[in-house]
């Protein structure tokens, strides 16, 4: 199932519905129905994330859809779409507005609200760290450019080093200063030029790949932690049901929120949790933590070190340009270039994947965006039908 | 000219590399026949290619197959790479012929290169090495050309400045910090809401760079592009925009805040913020991004659609934080001291959507394009809810205490200064009310008259002021008096038709409306005066039987009575309008004053002149004391 199909306005039903009395039996019972099959949905593709399903050929470790790769993401958030689609359904359709003022929802209500309103800056932050991807696939092309053509000399490699160093300092400055803002005094590769040093606040700006896109103040591992703190398990007895998907959907939107703001460059990720406490006893739940202790442990792996974000294809792309920054280094003409194809082939098709990937990628981030904006719309449509419900009308 | 073209078009290059030669001087000789003057600084380049031409004519003229010679001019050009790898200086900031020179070289370079690569023996030790080596000088010419691309787009780069803009200070303008609780006074309907300062700069399109200087950098573009170096350029120049868009916008005063952040701002501040937005938004759009795809096409145009996907990447980022900034705005509650905000921005993405239209016309700049269609969306959606939301405000609105004295309530104020600002978006409310039911199951309101022939805004309006109607009438209902209720009734009501009559709404909801709320103002008029004065004059009205003396003097008394009873009350109460206060009283006082006159001329028998407490003329003047919203006495001035 495409996730982009309109929803439409859920508002219309529900104000059709809004009179109706509903037998509290027959509706319950519906209800627990609909609340399983959402539970058991969100599991299915979870799993599916978590455990690709073999495709034809012999998958490789990197495959097309490898955990944390682009094309994985975008199923990460093709099934945030659907479960979100899904629990739209479950929470508003058919209800009586007025639970939404009764306990648990009266808090719980405004907590998604906020969440999401956080989540739509979280997805900001990542369509701009998209486009400083699409950067870095920039000045990797330039490399496989210049490495591509026969036989290599001096000049080839002295232009791959220059854009590959130019891109492993924008990795590392992404990583070590990003939250510096404005600061454009960085070590950019002319650096070694006189001329250069003379030049440096006018020439700098092209070392600097992307500002970010908040105040200094604003930290995405901040708004991640904002986002899973007050994510707690409803208890048994709770008057209604809908505490539990409530909780479910936030686990799913903090989970998506979080994967992502590790893989893609994104302002201030320190202290990035590496994990949310998920309950091990709710079924839908294991993926979801099967996921989150995967990437969770390789963020602490690559947190230390510093990373530019767990991205595969970035993961590769770094390493890839270390290699080849090293061989050009101890370049000498005529040299063994047997291995250099071969990383260069690597980091060629590395950019043919990102240059497919990374527009619908950042379209699909814009997606998620909007979907949460008329989320949120709808909801606090019936919560403003609850305000006007509960206000007498005087005529 | 046209000779020499012609003389060249038909000669065959014999060569490979001559073919360069060939396409680029036919190139320039097509171009300079299309250009009408011939600037110094050209005439000085054409020279200096003459120069090169002689010192070189030997050379081209035979075939390039000895290795020394390419080694040597090889040699030459490398020189002059090199000459400036330790130079400190700039080479265009050195003049145009070290610049030409250095292009030279580096073309020359190229020449090198391709006659090289196609020479027959090009595997041979020797070609290789040369060959390796003018990759090597060409790698630095490029390095030193992206240096020199991005020292002359710095030193050229236009600065406008925040004037230019003419940005108006972050007063807070009328209606934003007043909510509907608070509007005593009547400023928000004089404040003209669009002010025309700024147009000027709004229809022509600014140069990024100097213009002179376009020059320089297609030179730079042509030679890499040439080179094959085109990443290396797009990047560095596409960088180097994006980034000065970036500082534009803090220049333009243009915070990055997040949504979270923007949502949780106190209106004051934000409307500042949108104020701000606005005048960016439109100067952004339609004089700067316009002059920088013109410079992208300048510099980049000959290379195909290169130029527009440069183009969008350079602004895309600033697009999209300038979008976020109206989707939080979209999303935000929907308070009536809003509305007009929206409608400012609504009606500033409508007026630009062509201009994105265009400017992002490429497949590459749909992200956009969409991005902005959707915003002007919901930003209408906005709007409409935000409107709705204020008549439902407006029929809601609580009441506690009955207003002071019976005078306009502020509520009328606001909702009528309110309206008269409303009018000025007209055109856009109407587009975004068509079809809009307009919750009058809210209220029932007099359907008597026909609505068929009214915009969509105008019946809206007539709703919302007929919510108003009745929310004043549930008011009055608090007035233990109920001749101090339809002198409310009569205060608000008139100062409705007031508003209407004076203003731009009188054309929208029409003289039908005014006629009916005359009536209805005037009927309250004349339930006041019933109210209060029919049982005083009853007093002197005459009884069919002979009265008795006794009777008459103590109708007389109790007339007087009365009288000073309504004088003390009634001159606490007021009415605002002079003429309004007028008229009621000249109302008034020909009831009273005839039927005074005829009861003291009938029985002046039994009230002789000693027992006359007023005068005719004593009491028409008390009557003119009423509604003055001072409260007097009457037998206290009375002792004389």
């Amino acid at each position: 199932m495409r996730a982009t199909d309109n929803q439409g306005s859920f508002l219309n039903r529900i104000s059709i519905r809004r009179n109706q009395v509903v037998s509290m039996d027959g509706n319950h019972e519906q209800e627990l129905e609909d609340l399983e099959l959402f539970q058991k949905h969100v599991a299915d593709r979870f799993s599916d994330l978590l455990l690709p399903k073999p495709s034809s050929a012999g998958d490789s470790p990197s495959g097309a859809d490898a955990l944390l790769s682009i094309a994985w993401f975008r199923k990460l958030l093709d099934a945030f779409l659907c479960c979100e689609a899904e629990f739209k359904a479950v929470l508003v359709m058919g209800r009586d507005p007025a639970q939404f003022a009764k306990a648990p929802l009266d808090r719980l209500i405004p907590e998604l609200l906020d969440r999401a309103v956080k989540a739509l800056d979280v997805c900001n932050a990542i369509t701009h760290g998209v486009e400083m991807l699409r950067q870095w696939k920039k000045l990797a092309q330039i490399a496989v450019t210049a490495l591509e053509q026969r036989p290599i000399g001096e000049g080839q490699v002295r232009r791959a080093k220059k854009a590959l160093t130019t891109l492993l300092t924008s990795m590392a400055f992404d990583e070590k200063e990003s939250h510096h803002g404005k600061s454009t005094d960085r070590n950019c590769s002319f650096g070694r030029r006189g001329v250069a040093a003379a030049n440096k606040d006018k020439t700098a700006g092209n070392c600097r790949l992307l500002s970010w896109n908040f105040a200094k103040s604003w930290s995405a591992s901040k708004q991640i932690q904002a986002m899973s703190s007050n994510l707690i398990v409803p208890r048994g007895g709770e008057p209604t049901g809908l505490a539990l998907p409530v909780y479910v959907m936030s686990t799913v939107l903090v989970f998506v929120m979080w994967a992502l703001v590790a893989a893609i460059p994104c302002q201030e990720r320190t202290g990035l949790p590496t994990h949310f406490p998920v309950p091990r006893q709710l079924g839908w739940a294991q993926p979801v933590i099967g996921l989150q202790e995967k990437i969770g442990e390789e963020w602490k792996k690559k947190e230390k070190k510093g990373t530019c974000g767990l991205l595969e294809e970035i993961q590769r792309m770094e390493k890839l340009s270390q290699g080849l920054v090293e061989f050009a280094d101890g370049f000498q003409f005529p040299a063994e270039t047997d291995d250099v194809a071969a990383m260069v082939a690597e980091l060629a098709a590395i950019c043919e994947n990102m240059e497919e990937g990374l527009v619908p990628l950042q379209q699909q981030v814009r997606e998620v965006f909007h979907r949460i904006v008329r989320s949120r719309a709808e909801v606090l449509d019936v919560l403003d039908q609850v305000g006007k419900l509960s206000t007498p009308v005087p005529y | 000219m046209g000779d020499v073209m012609e003389d060249l078009s038909s000669i065959t290059p014999t060569n490979e590399c001559e073919e360069h030669v060939f396409i680029a001087a036919r190139h320039m000789l097509k171009a300079l026949g299309a250009s009408k003057n011939v600037s110094n600084d050209l005439r000085r380049l054409l020279a200096d290619v003459d120069i090169h031409l002689s010192r070189r004519t030997n050379i081209t003229e035979t075939v390039l197959d000895g290795t020394r010679e390419v080694e040597e001019r090889l040699k030459l050009a490398q020189e002059k790479v090199m000459r400036w790898e330790s130079n400190r200086s700039m080479i265009w900031a050195s003049g145009h012929e070290e610049a030409s020179e250095y292009l030279q070289a580096v073309y020359e370079i190229q020449r090198l290169m391709e006659s090289l690569r196609s020479s027959p023996s090009s595997s041979s030790g020797k070609q290789k090495e040369l060959l390796d080596r003018a990759h090597s000088v060409l790698q630095m010419a490029m390095e030193r050309l992206e240096l020199e691309l991005l020292h002359i787009l710095a030193q050229n780069k236009q600065s406008f400045e925040p004037e230019y803009v003419s940005f108006r200070s972050c007063e807070e303008d009328f209606v934003s910090d007043v909510s509907i609780v608070s509007t005593e006074d009547e400023s928000i309907g004089d404040t003209s809401r669009r002010d025309s300062s700024g147009t000027e700069s709004e229809n022509h399109i600014v140069d990024l760079v100097h213009p002179d200087i376009i020059s320089y950098i297609k030179s730079i573009a042509n030679v890499m592009f040439a080179s094959h170096y085109d990443q290396e350029f797009c990047h560095a120049f596409t960088n180097f925009w994006k980034d000065a868009l970036d500082e534009y916008f803090f220049t333009l005063g243009i915070d990055k805040l997040s949504i979270e952040g923007l949502l949780k701002m106190e209106w004051n501040c934000l409307n500042c913020k949108i104020n701000k937005w606005i005048r960016a938004v439109k100067f952004i759009i339609r004089v700067y991004l316009a002059g920088e795809k013109r410079l992208f096409d300048q510099v980049l145009g000959e290379f195909g659609s290169v130029y527009s996907t440069c183009f969008v990447e350079a602004s895309k980022g600033s697009m999209l934080c300038m979008l976020n900034f109206g989707e939080a705005m979209a999303i935000g509650t929907r308070r009536p001291e809003k509305l007009f905000k929206l409608l400012d921005m609504y009606e500033v993405l409508a007026d630009l959507l062509q201009d994105v239209d265009s400017l992002f016309s490429s497949e590459i700049g749909s992200f956009i394009r969409t991005e902005f269609h959707e915003l002007l969306m919901k930003l209408g959606d906005t709007v409409r809810a935000t409107f709705m939301e204020f008549g439902h405000e407006v029929a809601l609105y609580p009441s506690t205490n009955p207003c002071n004295r019976g005078v306009v309530h502020p509520l009328t104020k606001y909702v009528m200064n309110y309206i008269n600002v409303i009018v000025e978006y007209a055109s856009s409310l109407n587009l975004l009310l068509g079809g809009v039911q307009d919750g009058a199951e809210l209220v029932p309101f007099d359907q008597n008259i026909s609505l068929d022939n009214f915009c969509p805004l105008a019946h809206h309006l007539r709703s919302l002021m007929s919510y108003l109607e009745h929310n004043l009438d549930k008011k009055s209902r608090l007035y233990k008096d109920s001749s101090l209720k339809h002198i409310f009734m009569m205060n608000n009501l008139y100062y409705m038709v007031q508003k209407v009559r004076v203003s731009k709404l009188v054309t929208l909801v029409g003289g039908e409306w005014i006629r009916e709320y005359t009536a209805k103002f005037q009927n309250h008029a004349t339930n006041y005066e019933r109210g209060t004065w029919k049982p005083v004059l009853s007093l002197l009205m005459d009884d069919e039987n002979k009265t008795r003396k006794s009777i008459l003097k103590e109708r007389y008394r109790s007339f007087n009575i009365s009288f000073e009873e309504v004088y003390k009350n009634q001159t606490g109460w007021f009415i605002p309008d002079t003429e309004l206060r007028k008229d009621l009283q000249i109302s008034i006082s020909q009831k009273v004053i005839h039927a005074y006159r005829t009861f003291i001329g009938k029985n002046s028998s039994v009230i002789d002149e000693k027992h006359i407490k007023y005068t005719a003329d004593e009491l028409e003047n008390f009557l003119f004391d009423l509604f003055e919203g001072s409260p007097m006495r009457l037998h206290s001035i009375h002792k004389r």
